[in-house]
């Protein structure tokens, strides 16, 4: 079945939950966040839909777009070239989302659902009772993403270690620059220094004599084939 | 166009009083004493200090523990089959259990997650014990400075880092470079100790097979 047709189809059923068709690399449709798990039900057990495969699932943050999809992406943060954190205060001001790519192996069609939620308030329905592998997907996109999935089992970290705060994937996250005794940030190596005054060396290792040239700077010498 | 390879060795002389003994044996004072007790009369002991003879045996039984962490794993796996057979430094026996263990390689990326188990393994590993970093993760974060929230930029922030291995991943080769460096250290060598010059110019003129 073509993906416009299942659109129709989702329309036809449940009304205002299923808003726009979306025309992109993946088709699909864009429905209300509260009755997911409603549709997902629809479309796993319709016998002229048959979605049994959950291929993916995954959160997604729309910071710099509007709800049209207009819009610039945000310059990431990250660490600089001395590998400190680079702070800021900014909070995002776009959307979240979860895509549900689905496939069905009876018939050979692929449709995907879009959800947008609110950055103030990213609740949506947990899909895990429809199907089970839905639930580490929905605990990876609140790890990364924080999407929270109301009715799912056991919603908590699954890739970062518990208490970690934030979530890495959100394009306003701001980088850590030490986690429970742990450092993140970088090193300034032009700061670092080799001393081997304090070096002592066995009898026949002779200390080369001059001054020495710092690494990296040294011309290779010639007459290497290959 | 095809020299024979005669000519080479003929065309590069080593310097007088080279002995390539001294380089081939694993420990040159402990050869030393087994080459003067061969002279000597009375063969039934030897004279060495504790300290080389402890060297030595700690550097031709380094034993790993297992702990590969992400590609360079790979790597490390390859260095220890048959093709590249890191057992003939010694250094085969990976072990399941730090308690067993000398030497760590650190072969991948350290995640924030991961330093806390790295750390505790270290701990639990009996004195002497070494560590190598092997691949760009582990020395200084690789490509994962700049935007990697969880990755910790260079291993030596949290275990102290013996010899460094380059390499993204690097090749098994470069692993046993890096293990011969560790044994070099073990023994009180330089770290970074260079071969000889007239071997360096020797081994430029071998041409290499074109693949």
């Amino acid at each position: 079945m073509e993906a416009t047709a299942i659109h129709a189809l989702l329309q036809s059923r449940f009304g205002d939950a299923v808003s726009d068709y979306v025309d992109g690399f993946e088709k699909g449709s864009l429905v209300a966040a509260g009755r997911v798990a409603e549709i997902a039900a629809f479309l796993r057990d319709d016998p002229a839909l048959g979605f049994e495969s959950l291929m993916c699932l995954t959160g997604l943050d729309w910071d710099g777009y509007d709800a049209s999809g207009k819009g610039k992406s945000v310059d990431i943060l990250g660490y600089d070239e001395l590998g400190r954190p680079q702070a800021s205060d900014r909070v995002g001001d776009g959307d979240l989302g979860v895509a549900y790519a689905l496939y069905s192996h009876r018939h050979g069609h692929k449709h995907t659902l879009f959800v947008r939620v609110t950055r103030a308030a990213p609740e949506v329905a947990s899909t895990a009772a429809v199907w089970p592998t839905a639930a580490w997907h929905e605990r990876e996109a609140w790890d990364l993403v924080g999407i929270r999935f109301t009715g799912h089992p056991d919603l908590k970290r699954i890739l970062l270690d518990e208490g970690w705060e934030g979530h890495p994937l959100r394009k306003d996250y701001v980088m850590p620059g030490a986690w429970q005794g742990v450092p993140l940030d970088g090193r300034d190596y032009a700061a670092c220094k080799w001393d081997e005054s304090g070096v002592t060396l066995p009898d026949d290792v002779k200390r080369p004599e001059g001054p020495q040239q710092p690494e990296g700077t040294q011309q290779p010498e010639s007459g290497n084939q290959g | 166009m095809t020299q024979d390879r005669n000519d080479y060795v003929e065309s590069v002389t080593p310097p007088a009083g080279y002995d390539p003994r001294r380089e081939q044996c694993l420990d040159f004072h402990l050869a030393e004493d087994l080459a003067a007790m061969a002279d000597s009369d009375d063969k039934n002991f030897i004279l060495t200090t504790v300290d080389n003879l402890f060297d030595w045996a700690r550097l031709s039984s380094v034993w790993p523990v297992t702990f590969g962490l992400a590609c360079c794993a790979i790597e490390m796996m390859a260095a220890s089959a048959t093709r590249y057979d890191i057992d003939r430094f010694g250094a085969g026996a990976f072990r399941a259990t730090p308690r067993q263990a000398d030497l760590m390689i650190v072969s991948g990326t350290v995640t924030a997650k991961m330093a806390t188990r790295l750390k505790r393994i270290y701990e639990q590993m009996p004195e002497p014990k070494w560590v190598v970093a092997m691949g760009s993760c582990a020395i200084g974060g690789g490509p994962y400075f700049k935007y990697g929230y969880h990755v910790v930029k260079g291993v030596d922030f949290i275990v102290p880092v013996d010899v460094y291995i380059p390499g993204c991943p690097p090749r098994p080769e470069v692993l046993l470079d890096g293990l011969m460096r560790l044994q070099d250290k073990i023994r009180g060598r330089r770290d970074d100790a260079k071969p000889p010059k007239w071997i360096a110019d020797y081994a430029r003129k071998i041409p290499y097979v074109k693949r």
